[in-house]
This record gives C-alpha cells, sequence and structure tokens, in this order.
C-alpha cells in the first residue's frame, strides 16, 4: 500500500478509536493487525516486546482506574483494548514502512515541499552521529567530574550549538550540491500511488465506520 | 515573520532526534517509576512526573527557532523520531506528538510571535497542559477518575511541564544567549 495512504488510515483510525468505546471494533483491528504482521515476518523478540510492555501499562491503567475512579466494566474493556489497537497498529505501520520511502512518498504523493522531505531526510541520517554526539558530551562531563542529567541546562546547551553547527553545515553542503528551495526537481524513484491504493484505503474506513456506528458493544 | 528555509528544517529536525535521543536515556526510569506506583494505583502519576520531559521539545524549538509552526514541528518530529527508533505506542505517538506540539504552539501564538519572554513561556507551558489533559480525558480514560484525584494529576502534570518546559528551557536559552549564538538563530 502507499505509505501516505497508510500513513492517513493508521492515524485517522487511532484518532477515531481514541474517541469510540467499541471493544469489539478494537479486537477486530487487534487480529487484523496480528495477522497482518504475521504475514510480514514479524520477528518473535519484537512481538514479544509489542505484546508485554503494552500489556503492563494497559493492566497498570485498567488497576489505577478501579482505584481511583468509577469506570465501569465495559469501559476498562475499551481501554485495555485500545493500548493494543495503538501498539499492534503501530507496529504493523513500521515494520512494513522504511522512512526513506515514507519522505518520498509524502513528497510526490501528499505534495509535502521538497525542502521539507530532504530536510528532515537530510537530518534522520544524522541519527548515529546525534546518539554518538550525546554519549560524547555526557562522558567528556565525566572526565571532568560533572555530571549531566536530563535536568541540567548543560546537556542541552551543549546538545543545541552541536545541532545548530551541523545545520550550518548539511544546509550549506545540500546548496552547494544545486539544492534549491521551491525549484521544480525529477525523482529518480517514483513511489506510485495507485487505485488499489484508494480502494484498500476507502473500504478500510467505510467498514470501520460500519463497525463503529453500528451498535456493537 | 520569518519562513521556513532548509537549515531551519534540517535544525529542528536534529534538535528533534536529540530530544528523542535524552529521552530514550531516561525512559527505563519512567518504565520503574510506573512500575512502583502501579500497585497503589497511582501509574498514571509516573507519566505526569515525566510528562514534562517529554514535551519539552516543543517549548524549546519555539524559544530557539522562532519561526510560526516550529514547536509544532519539533515535538512532532519527536514523535516521529521516537516511532521509528522502535518506540511502541506507533500511530499514536503521532497524533501526541501534534497534541502536545499545538499546546505548545497556541502560547507562542497567543503572544503573536514578537515576545519570547517568561510571560510566553509560562503560557505555552499552559496551553501544553490544558491541551495534552484534555487529550487525556478521552484517549487513557481520564474522564472516569474521581474530580480529586484529577485535580492532582492536573496539578503535578502543570508543575512537570513548568519545570522542564518552562524553567529549564529559560535556562538552556539564558546559556545560549550568553554564548551570543541566539542572535544568529532570531536575528536573519
Amino acid at each position: 500500500m502507499n505509505p501516505s495512504l497508510k500513513l492517513a488510515l493508521a492515524v485517522l483510525i487511532a484518532l477515531e478509536v481514541s474517541f469510540t468505546q467499541v471493544w469489539t471494533v478494537n479486537v477486530a483491528l487487534i487480529a487484523i493487525s496480528l495477522v497482518l504482521m504475521l504475514i510480514n515476518h514479524v520477528t518473535v523478540k519484537r512481538f514479544l516486546w509489542l505484546t508485554l510492555v503494552p500489556l503492563f501499562f494497559a493492566s497498570a491503567l485498567v488497576w489505577s482506574l478501579t482505584l481511583q475512579g468509577t469506570a465501569s466494566h465495559h469501559f476498562l474493556i475499551v481501554l485495555f483494548t485500545r493500548m493494543f489497537v495503538y501498539v499492534y497498529m503501530g507496529g504493523l505501520f513500521t515494520q512494513t514502512t522504511d522512512p526513506l520511502t515514507l519522505t518520498r512518498s509524502l513528497e510526490q504523493n501528499a505534495k509535502l515541499p521538497a525542502k521539507f522531505a530532504y530536510g528532515f531526510l537530510a537530518a534522520f541520517n544524522l541519527m548515529p552521529k546525534i546518539q554518538a554526539e550525546v554519549a560524547t558530551i555526557r562522558a567528556a562531563a565525566l572526565m571532568r567530574g560533572q555530571e549531566l542529567h536530563v535536568w541540567s541546562p548543560q546537556l542541552y546547551f551543549k546538545v543545541i550549538l552541536a545541532a545548530m553547527n551541523w545545520s550550518d553545515q548539511l544546509a550549506a553542503a545540500m546548496t552547494s550540491h544545486g539544492f534549491v528551495e521551491g525549484a521544480p526537481r525529477t525523482h529518480a524513484i517514483t513511489v506510485a500511488l495507485r487505485a488499489r491504493d484508494w480502494w484498500i484505503f476507502a473500504l478500510s474506513l467505510v467498514v470501520i465506520q460500519v463497525g463503529l456506528f453500528i451498535g456493537l458493544p | 515573520m520569518k519562513s521556513w528555509h532548509i537549515r531551519d528544517i534540517i535544525l529542528v529536525t536534529i534538535l528533534a532526534i536529540f530530544m528523542g535521543v535524552i529521552f530514550w536515556i531516561i525512559n527505563p526510569v519512567y518504565t520503574i517509576l510506573a512500575a512502583a506506583l502501579a500497585p497503589f494505583g497511582l501509574q498514571p502519576l509516573a507519566n505526569e512526573i515525566v510528562l514534562g520531559i517529554w514535551v519539552m521539545a516543543g517549548p524549546l524549538a519555539g524559544f530557539i527557532i522562532r519561526i510560526p509552526g516550529s514547536a509544532t514541528l519539533g515535538e512532532f518530529l519527536g514523535a516521529a523520531v521516537e516511532m521509528f527508533l522502535g518506540g511502541i505506542w506507533g500511530a499514536s505517538t503521532l497524533i501526541s506528538g501534534a497534541v502536545q506540539g499545538l499546546g505548545a504552539e497556541i502560547g507562542f501564538a497567543a503572544t503573536g510571535y514578537k515576545r519570547y519572554n517568561w510571560v510566553s513561556l509560562s503560557i505555552s507551558c499552559l496551553t501544553t497542559a490544558i491541551v495534552t489533559f484534555t487529550w487525556d480525558l478521552f484517549r487513557s480514560g481520564y474522564s472516569a477518575y474521581h474530580f480529586g484525584f484529577l485535580v492532582m494529576l492536573f496539578a503535578v502534570r502543570c508543575l512537570s511541564i513548568f519545570l522542564f518546559g518552562g524553567v529549564l528551557t529559560k535556562l538552556i536559552t539564558n546559556l545560549l544567549a550568553r554564548a551570543h549564538v541566539l542572535p544568529n538563530v532570531s536575528g536573519k
């Protein structure tokens, strides 16, 4: 399926599920996501991770609501299954979509301006460097006997300086390679947006509306 | 009013990734806190306590980059990074990110993106707290809690957001101003 449409579908469903209280639809969504994840060969480790973590949080949430609130059993089941809808649908999305294709699709199909698409990509590809930089900054401070915590302004100060530096350099590098903001572009790889994608998108939404508003528990 | 250029876009994205990485480091703390409070039915409290760090990218990006939309974009991209780093909440992370970012954005929009001081920062923190809390009323079923418990959750949330999004952001920008790097950002 086209990545942009898939993203829109996942976000729309998550949004609708957040504002409605039909647990049968939640269970159906969980089952569908599960089947699709299995078809796409989810690893056992990832599957366990995607199940155990929400299991803990969903149980803790239900337990708190029981102790501190006045929730009905129906509402508790809705909330419990809702957590799993979020996680399984999100898991399915990230498992079947790679960031590069998604950005390309957003640029070509969703008409995201090229400066945003390439700006994001440039920064995303710095990810390993950014992780290393945080480690370096903390290690450098430790060598001077200074421990940087999440609440230390110095940590963020150093991080922001690095970010400013890199964004200057990257922007300059892109300009020197001929990137012009707003100029028309050609695409080496095109992401197809087929009629089939629109059908899946529309049909899924229709089925969910029917499920949500037909009066299921 | 300033508009978006490639450098600002890269800057806000890198900033978002940095915040995502820093948040990733303290993630175990959140889990331990939640596990410790869960038996007493206080798990949401863990959420409220660390929420300030979570939503900090919004006020910080808004305060440093100072282009309309930077708070929203900073927070939203932070969420996108988290999603692709392997955060488990998936599509709902994106929605939460957009909600948190918009909350912070309203604060800066309220002062017309002209004033960047304690007042605009405090307004931004307050709107973030209100908007995210409203979202949780629906999403996490907060509406079913007793009123007293809700008031307590909201108070903790405000405090956490003010400490991280407000006080810490101001301390950071003070350092940046003293290093004379902020005029480069705001003066162009």
